[in-house]
């Protein structure tokens, strides 16, 4: 393995989940998501040695980010829009589910459903600076850098997504019984 | 109509804020009834979020994707990608012959250095002995060590079945002075490998397994410190990593090839 790969390998290919998950938030579409993230860990390594002490993680989900608006236009221009695939969010948690009672567990995996639900029906720009700062603990300066937008953007995206998520929280625990479905 | 300071307080919550309004902040939340609900209402997204937010890992079989794809172009455009940047730097006025004798004298010594790199690197240095050093270390981290904690081996082999690419030998040598303590998944090679941990006097031993690939073993080793022994059965590979001393190490190696 050559040198620039090795570095690549060590300083990347960790953020390899973080840049799958952006890209899920991004397109809500597994196949898709595949692409993309195939497309942009190519584009990193590319321009793997134009990235000088720059955040590795903001860096390559600014790729993401960059190749999932290139690929959004290319189905526009075709016409093709993706319905969303609920039973593939919901197979998502197979992995990392960790067994517990059974009974607490499809509570459980009824609220995670819910709540995938509403997240998936944030608009995306909140939703991905949301899901940045909530899971995948970056801060504002980071986020910032892999969404493209001023930190005073990011600030505001993130308190309308979370007084949103909350309500429509707070909706759905008011709403229908969660075992009808 | 909000409070005007929500985007601070927010701020705060975030960890965004230096000490100095961090204080005053702290001070605004005590006499705003408002913030204070807020501050409750971030809380608890960021609970919920936490807990029960779909926390996906990339397929295997994207992450063999995208490998392949950075196999590939780490093997063919090193000449490509040499050539465009040289001919910004170079006068537009010299004669085409000269491009011919650079673009041939640049990607000439490219394919000359990746040869290089592909032929003396392994020799020099085996980024797979440095890989297992590095998880074994990490492992002995507090909380690092142990996914699944089980002495029992009908419960350690199971558990790899959901965590792990491959399903190594699994069992306990308690008798023999090699308690198994538990297992872990660990990304060795490109893929989830079952790491089996086992206990031995104060020493942890992890055996380290993942799918061979058709690739060569290396030779026993000694890095920083830990011994490494490798063996190969059936399709899996295995490396048991230690500081103890070669012989209690062989010893486990004998007892797990059985």
């Amino acid at each position: 393995m050559d040198e620039k790969r090795a570095r690549f390998e060590a300083a990347v290919l960790p953020h390899l989940d973080a840049a799958y998950r952006f890209a899920r938030w991004l397109s809500y579409a597994p196949c898709d998501a595949d692409d993309v993230v195939q497309e942009a860990m190519l584009r990193a390594f590319r321009g793997f040695d134009a990235l000088r002490g720059s955040d590795v993680k903001a860096w390559l989900l600014a790729i993401v980010r960059n190749c999932h608006l290139t690929a959004a236009k290319q189905q526009q221009r075709r016409g093709f829009v993706p319905l969303p695939e609920e039973n593939d969010v919901q197979d998502g948690h197979a992995m990392s589910a960790t067994t517990a009672d059974p009974e607490d567990e499809s509570i459980r995996r009824d609220e995670q459903r819910t709540l995938d639900r509403l997240i998936a029906g944030l608009p995306e720009e909140h939703r991905t600076v949301l899901m940045l700062r909530e899971i995948e603990e970056m801060d504002y300066r980071q986020i910032a850098q892999a969404t493209n937008v001023p930190i005073g953007t990011v600030m505001s995206r993130l308190a309308r997504s979370r007084a949103a998520l909350k309500a429509r929280w707070l909706q759905e625990a008011a709403g229908a019984p969660r075992a009808v479905r | 109509m909000r409070c005007a300071e929500s985007l601070r307080v927010q701020a705060y919550f975030d960890a965004e804020v230096d000490a100095v309004s961090a204080a005053e902040i702290e001070r605004h939340i005590e006499h705003c009834a408002e913030c204070r609900a807020l501050l409750s209402d971030l809380e608890q997204v960021r609970g919920v979020l936490r807990r029960d937010a779909p926390y996906e890992r990339t397929p295997a079989a994207l992450r063999a994707q995208v490998m392949r794809a950075l196999d590939e172009e780490s093997a063919a455009p090193a000449a490509a990608a040499v050539v465009p940047l040289r001919a910004r730097y170079s006068p537009a006025r010299r004669p085409r012959a000269f491009w011919l004798g650079a673009l041939g004298g640049a990607g000439g010594s490219a394919i000359a250095a990746m040869l290089a790199f592909f032929l003396l690197v392994p020799r020099l240095t085996n980024p797979l002995l440095d890989e297992l050093v590095n998880s074994h270390v990490r492992s002995l981290m507090p909380a690092h060590l142990i996914d699944v904690v089980s002495t029992d081996k009908h419960t350690v082999k199971p558990w790899f079945a959901g965590h792990a690419d491959v399903s190594p030998v699994v069992a306990d040598f308690d008798a023999q002075g090699y308690r198994l303590v538990g297992g872990r998944a660990d990304y060795l090679e490109h893929q989830r490998s079952a790491v089996v941990v086992y206990q031995h006097g104060a020493h942890v031993i992890n055996v380290f397994s993942w799918a061979g690939n058709g690739h060569s073993l290396p030779a026993n080793a000694t890095r920083s410190g830990y011994h490494l022994a490798f063996w190969q059965a059936g399709d899996l590979q295995y490396c048991a990593i230690s500081d103890t001393g070669w012989d209690e190490l062989d010893a486990l190696v004998r007892l797990l090839r059985e």
